[in-house]
């Protein structure tokens, strides 16, 4: 009897293993291993506006707790995902608050939606992926962030 | 006739004329397999409900039995048996099938002695040339009667004893000097001992003192002592009730041999089977008595036995609100007939 | 126990006594690490399907909550009715009862049980006999927590 559990938690296992085997494609292990996706800046590809949201990131990846970001700008909202250390996990409201007081502190013009959710996480990261095909428009993008951002605020 | 407090001797010894017993897929895995005569490969026995399984048992049991003696039903007087689910409705059913007059009675796991002694006693009176008893349970039945369902995961102590499957049930006639078979020749009535133990997972060490209590009894008023016996052979006491009720037994200063005391619920199941403290239920004296201790004896290994049954008589119920468990067990002394 | 220790008879007592040294004690260190490395799977499955859920539909971390609890109980339906539920939990303890699955089988066991009396008073009646009061116990906790938290709340205490 013993065995026979034993061999079903085995197979259970290989099972899970063989999902995350040969899968290439970043976004498809974003849930697991740590990204680090540059940031997307979705309209008005300036100097200036990218500047901004570099400086975003390097402010948000400054806060210990955290070990991967994503931001993505549109042209009204940015989205801030963050993944938080495990052990810190305990203390993501907080974390969450800190970080949102920070970021409207230090760029009062900007509207942010932040989120430690693993969803968003993934689907920033997939956004960003597409943004690198060049027939994915602008236009399309922004929708995807509209979701993603509705998407957000649906949990509560 | 009654010799001392409360027991009976059977002077015109009634013999056990044949047996029946009939058991399930666990019990076909047991060490005892090759002593049923009808033994099932599933719980369900063709039937849709595990209670009308547990009718079935009983009947098969009782068509073997009737096979072996070439007795039919109207030969047989009166019909004694029970078993542990409400109201005793599988062996009622039975009854209803063989049309045998019938006594229910209920004496949870000693329902098998009770039965036995009571048939002694009225053979032994010219009351019936023959009268069929027995006991019978059915794992999924009384499971479902008296614990949780039997697909619910809950973990059972070690102390906990599987419900065996299986009825068993034997035609008691009239001696007429018939040779190489066994007789009865005297019989022990418990009361009943409650040592307030409440853990209804722990059967064994709550029926153990009713067993110690006749046993002591039954040597007391017969004036013998335990080396009369090739054997003394408890119900379903499990391995915590038999080596309590061993201890009771050595306290109150009777010498018995270690290996001259088993209990049913030990010897059917074997070793490697997840019984936890051992087999339980009515069924349990009743078929490893009528299968293998008769067997036993035919081939000359005992002369004399001593079977204690006991019982738990405890509800589901009586549990619930906090009652502790009274206990009860029978004595029959089983001889082969010289 | 201390109360019930009282009423017993001086006879009583001694036979309990005797009878706990007969008697086998749970193994607990062995049931914990059991329940440990069961419970661990089960929940490592659920995460699994979280992620599931995540991955492939439009679920949240948090919305992929109630999804995931479905599924669990659906595949402890399954394991109950094909009869190795009951095994697991011998094996197992709390690893596989405090889990959601061990409500879904608790909820399935019986209605398994009593599907022999009918769907109505049999399944209907029946299937709550041992989840009821994990249902109405949970629901007079949350109500009674949530009354407290609108309390601390109206005293400006959280």
């Amino acid at each position: 009897m013993k065995i026979k559990y034993f061999c079903m938690a085995l197979l259970l296992m290989t099972a899970l293993m063989g999902c995350n085997q040969n899968e290439s494609n970043e976004s498809e292990l974003a849930l697991i291993k740590k990204t680090n996706p540059s940031p997307l800046l979705i309209k008005n590809n300036s100097r200036n506006e990218f500047d901004l949201v570099k400086s975003i990131e390097k402010d948000i990846e400054s806060i210990k707790e955290l070990y991967d970001v994503a931001v993505v700008k549109g042209k009204d909202d940015t989205l801030v995902a963050y993944k938080v250390k495990h052990l810190q996990r305990f203390h993501m409201k907080k974390i969450e608050k800190k970080m949102k007081k920070m970021l409207e502190e230090k760029y009062p013009d900007e509207k942010f939606t932040v989120s430690s959710d693993y969803k968003i996480f993934l689907e920033a990261v997939k956004l960003n992926e597409k943004m690198k095909d060049p027939n994915y428009s602008e236009e399309k993008a922004s929708k995807r962030l509209k979701e993603i951002i509705k998407l957000k605020n649906e949990m509560a | 006739m009654l010799k001392g407090k409360q027991s009976w001797v059977f002077p015109n010894r009634p013999v056990i004329t044949a047996t029946g017993v009939s058991g399930g897929p666990f019990e076909a895995n047991g060490k005892l397999a090759a002593d049923f005569d009808i033994l099932h490969d599933d719980l369900w026995m063709g039937q849709d409900s595990y209670e009308k399984a547990h009718r079935v048992l009983m009947e098969e049991a009782t068509q073997a039995v009737l096979h072996k003696t070439n007795l039919l039903e109207e030969d047989i007087h009166f019909f004694i048996a029970g078993d542990l689910v409400n109201q005793i409705t599988p062996t009622s059913m039975s009854a209803r099938t063989n049309q045998i007059p019938y006594f229910g009675i209920f004496g949870a796991c000693s329902t098998s002695m009770e039965g036995l002694a009571l048939a002694s006693f009225m053979i032994n009176y010219q009351g019936a040339n023959h009268i069929l008893t027995g006991a019978a349970s059915h794992n999924a039945a009384i499971e479902k009667q008296f614990r949780y369902p039997t697909e619910y995961g809950g973990q059972k102590p070690p102390t906990a004893q599987w419900t065996i499957t299986g009825a068993g049930v034997a035609i008691l006639s009239k001696n007429e000097g018939h040779s190489n078979l066994p007789v009865t020749t005297s019989a022990t009535i418990g009361k009943v001992v409650d040592m307030g133990l409440t853990d209804p997972f722990n059967m064994g060490g709550a029926m153990a003192p009713a067993a110690a209590d006749t046993i002591i009894a039954h040597f007391k008023d017969l004036q013998i002592d335990p080396s009369y016996y090739d054997l003394i052979v408890t119900g379903d006491l499990g391995e915590i009730g038999q080596s309590s009720a061993y201890e009771l037994l050595t306290n109150a200063g009777l010498k018995i041999d270690q290996e001259k005391f088993q209990d049913c619920g030990l010897l059917i199941y074997k070793e490697d089977q997840p019984v936890n403290a051992g087999g339980s239920g009515a069924g349990c004296s009743a078929t490893v008595l009528y299968g293998h201790l008769l067997n036993q004896m035919k081939l000359g290994k005992y002369k004399k036995i001593l079977v204690v049954a006991t019982g738990a008589l405890l509800s589901p119920l009586t549990f619930q609100q906090n009652e502790t468990i009274p206990c009860i067990a029978h004595a029959v002394s089983i001889e082969m007939n010289n | 126990m201390g109360n019930k220790k009282k009423n017993l008879t001086p006879a009583q007592q001694k036979y309990q006594g005797l009878q706990q040294k007969h008697e086998f004690k749970r193994p607990i260190l062995k049931n914990c690490l059991r329940a440990f490395w069961v419970g661990g799977l089960i929940c490592m499955f659920g995460q699994a399907v979280t992620y599931f859920y995540i991955y492939f539909f439009n679920f949240t971390e948090q919305t992929a909550g109630n999804p995931t609890v479905a599924t669990m109980v659906f595949f402890s339906m399954l394991l109950t009715g094909f009869g190795v539920y009951d095994h697991l939990g011998q094996f197992a303890g709390a690893g596989s009862a405090v889990p959601v699955t061990g409500f879904g089988n608790a909820v399935i066991s019986a209605a398994i049980e009593h599907r022999t009396e009918g769907f109505v008073l049999g399944v209907g009646g029946n299937m709550f006999k041992l989840a009821g009061s994990v249902i109405l116990f949970g629901v007079f906790s949350a109500f009674v927590v949530a009354l407290i938290k609108t309390i601390l709340i109206t005293w400006g205490v959280i």
